[in-house]
């Protein structure tokens, strides 16, 4: 037990931030970093997916289809290798590993979150579309200005725990020796060599914290909305806020 | 360049590949049982009176799921055997270590996921249904096994089906403590052969048809147990 | 055959049931009328134990209710009672002979020919014989609530009780499970039931219960009760009954 706190004593900044300043960041602030950088960059590409799911184009329905069923057929891992391989040919050089982690995160991550704004869109009440026509808005306003804002609002608590996903999905990074908690953790555990189950608690428990944080906040943030569109009188079925288990992936 | 992936299938390096995939097979089928067997048991241990058991299970399940499946695969293989008396890590090292330690941490960990989805299930029945099993006489045990579970599993089924998917695909985790399952060994034949391209072709497919049969497989048993005139209760 | 001596429910602060005694004889048909609220359901879901009751005493065919403490004695009752529920709630991955076998095989152990038999007179008698095969979601809830009676008259039970039986069902569905009790009540089955169906209740029962507040008002027949109730409760729920 002693031997605990000794290790999180002497290593909490590797864990933390890693080598950071005089080297790399890494640690628990590398995958905070590399989680928010995939969320945000993966939603525009997620946003064109869940779109052209909607759009009734029976060619762009079964494009994003396949898209999505070939990215959720194959492991995390076999992606990590796919671009890892593939990124370096297409671009003509070599990219880091947090470039590719990125890019993995990026495109796997696109697969789920299509899926989350689609089951928002799809959940409005056809009323909202066919009010933004009938004011003569053409597709673009009409999503831009009507269904897009009211369905991104209402999926905030699933994207939120989209979020916890990624954070467990930066892991794997350490397969490819990208500087984030879990590598940083293994090089901790090979200084100190002795004490394995007390470094891989601490690692296990940093993630527990910091996921089960942001996963009461999303149940928090889902029950606000809740009251809030009841309050209106909001009428019909009740928007899934929380995506179904089968679109929230795990690793 | 050639590319000629029916070849990597031969000689040294197709045995490795199979037996990579027999290797996947088995671990994802070990640890699918053992997950199920643990989540029909969290399940009953949560409808119980005793709050002290339903908190139990609710950590289980919290651990579970804001833990990454790397992390616990890697707490099982490296924290783990630290912990237990010398016989046993020599023991455990004889037989396979890596295999067992990864199907205990992966079907621990879908355990947790598969007990939320028969939840899930479970309070898809409302109260009616197991009230109408009391009343006509049916002991606990006899409602659960006639009316309950049959119903809630069948409730239950899509999401555990997705889940079990996930557990195939998980099974990739496991490259990462050295068991030498089909990621591992693509990697091995890949190192050696430089044929990148066409190693990861066929690691893709493999997995890709794999989970495609499991999900043909799940679609069929639902017809086949399907509710008849369900939906319009 | 049925026994209320003094009983007495809460539900945490609220009274449901206030100091009922009351008998219900051999044969008897008794019908509880009385607005919602009153404790009619809660009542007649002492009988078989899906409610605990805190005081007095419940007494079923001589069985002491209210003093079972054993799993096993509390499942004998249950088999013993008949119940029909509003919501019918059929088991919906069985057919609708396998609804009506389930207890006869599981609880009672009669062999599966033997139950099969039993089951199919009963269905014959509740006119479903022909639909034996067919799954609750094939059936019309006139023909699933017919179902569920003679699930409930499989195990033999000395006495039926019904809560709101129609009360989920449309309209025109309503007469033909009414018939179905009407012909029960006219073997002499002892009833206990709780409806909104002034009709029947008219017709059919030897007395009745009216129910406001968690007590027993007024006890009588029903002659007496729909020309001239003696509770001015009584009389006002006649009244706005009769203006619909």
């Amino acid at each position: 037990m002693t031997e605990l706190f000794s290790i999180l004593h002497d290593y909490w900044k590797l864990l933390l931030i890693g080598s950071y300043p005089r080297g790399p960041l890494g640690g628990l602030a590398m995958t905070l970093l590399l989680s928010a950088l995939s969320l945000m960059l993966t939603f525009p590409l997620s946003v064109l997916l869940a779109l052209a799911r909607t759009s009734g184009r029976v060619s762009l329905v079964r494009l994003s289809a396949a898209w999505v069923a070939v990215i959720r057929g194959i492991p995390l891992v076999m992606l990590i290798f796919w671009v890892y391989f593939l990124v370096p040919l297409l671009i003509g050089r070599n990219i880091s590993g947090f470039a590719t982690m990125l890019c993995t995160l990026i495109i796997y991550e696109s697969a789920y979150i299509c899926e989350i704004i689609r089951a928002g869109i799809q959940a409005l009440p056809q009323g909202q579309h066919e009010a933004g026509r009938a004011l003569g808005l053409n597709y673009i306003q009409c999503h831009l200005r009507v269904i897009l804002p009211q369905a991104l609002f209402n999926t905030l608590p699933s994207m939120l725990n989209q979020f916890v996903s990624i954070i467990k999905e930066t892991s794997l990074g350490y397969v490819i020796n990208v500087q984030e908690l879990t590598f940083a953790a293994s090089q901790v555990n090979g200084q100190v060599l002795t004490f394995p189950f007390q470094i891989f608690f601490i690692l296990a428990a940093g993630y527990f914290l910091v996921c089960y944080a942001f996963t009461r906040l999303a149940h928090l943030l889902e029950r606000s909305i809740q009251r809030k569109r009841l309050g209106q009188g909001h009428e019909g079925p009740p928007v899934p806020l929380a995506a179904s288990p089968a679109d929230v992936p795990q690793v | 360049m050639s590319f000629d992936p029916v070849s990597l299938l031969q000689g040294q390096y197709g045995q490795l590949i199979f037996h990579g995939l027999s290797l996947t097979i088995e671990l994802a089928f070990c640890a699918w049982l053992l997950a199920m067997v643990l989540a029909m048991f969290l399940a009953i241990i949560r409808l119980t009176d005793r709050p002290l058991l339903r908190r139990l299970v609710i950590a289980y399940v919290a651990y579970h799921r804001n833990v990454p499946t790397l992390v616990q695969l890697m707490v099982w293989y490296f924290g783990i055997p630290a912990l237990v008396p010398e016989q046993t890590q020599i023991w455990m090292a004889r037989y396979n270590s890596e295999f067992l330690l990864a199907m205990i941490a992966l079907g621990m960990c879908q355990a947790a996921y598969f007990s939320e989805d028969i939840r899930a299930g479970l309070r898809a029945l409302g109260p009616g249904q197991s009230e109408a099993a009391r009343s006509l006489g049916l002991t606990y045990l006899g409602s659960m096994r006639h009316v309950i579970l049959p119903q809630a599993l069948r409730h239950a089924a899509p999401a555990l089906v997705s889940n079990s998917i996930l557990l195939f695909k998980n099974t990739s985790l496991a490259m990462a403590i050295g068991l030498a399952e089909i990621t591992y060994a693509i990697r091995e034949v890949e190192s050696d052969s430089f044929r990148t391209f066409e190693c990861y072709l066929i690691a893709t497919a493999l997995y890709l048809s794999c989970s495609l049969l499991l999900m043909a497989g799940s679609s069929w048993i639902s017809r086949r147990y399907r509710i008849i005139g369900a939906g319009r209760i | 055959m049925i026994i209320f001596s003094n009983v007495q429910k809460w539900y945490g602060r609220y009274h449901a049931l206030k100091y009922i005694t009351a008998e219900v004889k051999k044969g008897e048909v008794v019908v509880l009328l009385g607005p919602s609220g009153s404790g009619k359901s809660t009542l007649i879901r002492t009988v078989n134990r899906l409610e605990e009751v805190q005081e007095g005493q419940i007494l079923f065919d001589g069985f002491d209710v209210t003093s079972t403490a054993r799993h096993q004695d509390v499942n004998e009752l249950r088999s013993r009672v008949g119940f029909v529920f509003q919501q019918f709630n059929l088991f919906p991955h069985m057919s609708a002979l396998d609804n009506v076998t389930l207890a006869p095989i599981h609880v009672k152990g009669l062999k599966r020919s033997h139950a099969r038999e039993l089951a199919m007179t009963l269905l014959e008698r509740v006119g479903m014989r022909h639909k034996a095969g067919s799954f609750p979601g094939q059936l019309s809830g006139g023909q699933q609530q017919r179902v569920a009676i003679a699930r409930a008259l499989a195990m033999e039970p000395p006495a039926m009780l019904f809560d709101e039986p129609t009360s989920a069902l449309d309209p025109e569905m309503v007469g033909e499970v009414l018939s179905v009790m009407r012909d029960l009540a006219n073997d002499g089955m002892t009833m206990m039931c709780v409806t909104h169906e002034m009709n029947f209740a008219r017709e059919v029962a030897d007395s009745i219960w009216f129910m406001d507040g968690g007590e027993i008002v007024e006890k009588s027949t029903p002659e007496v009760f729909f020309s001239n109730p003696t509770h001015d409760r009584a009389q006002r729920f006649l009244a706005d009954r009769s203006k619909r």
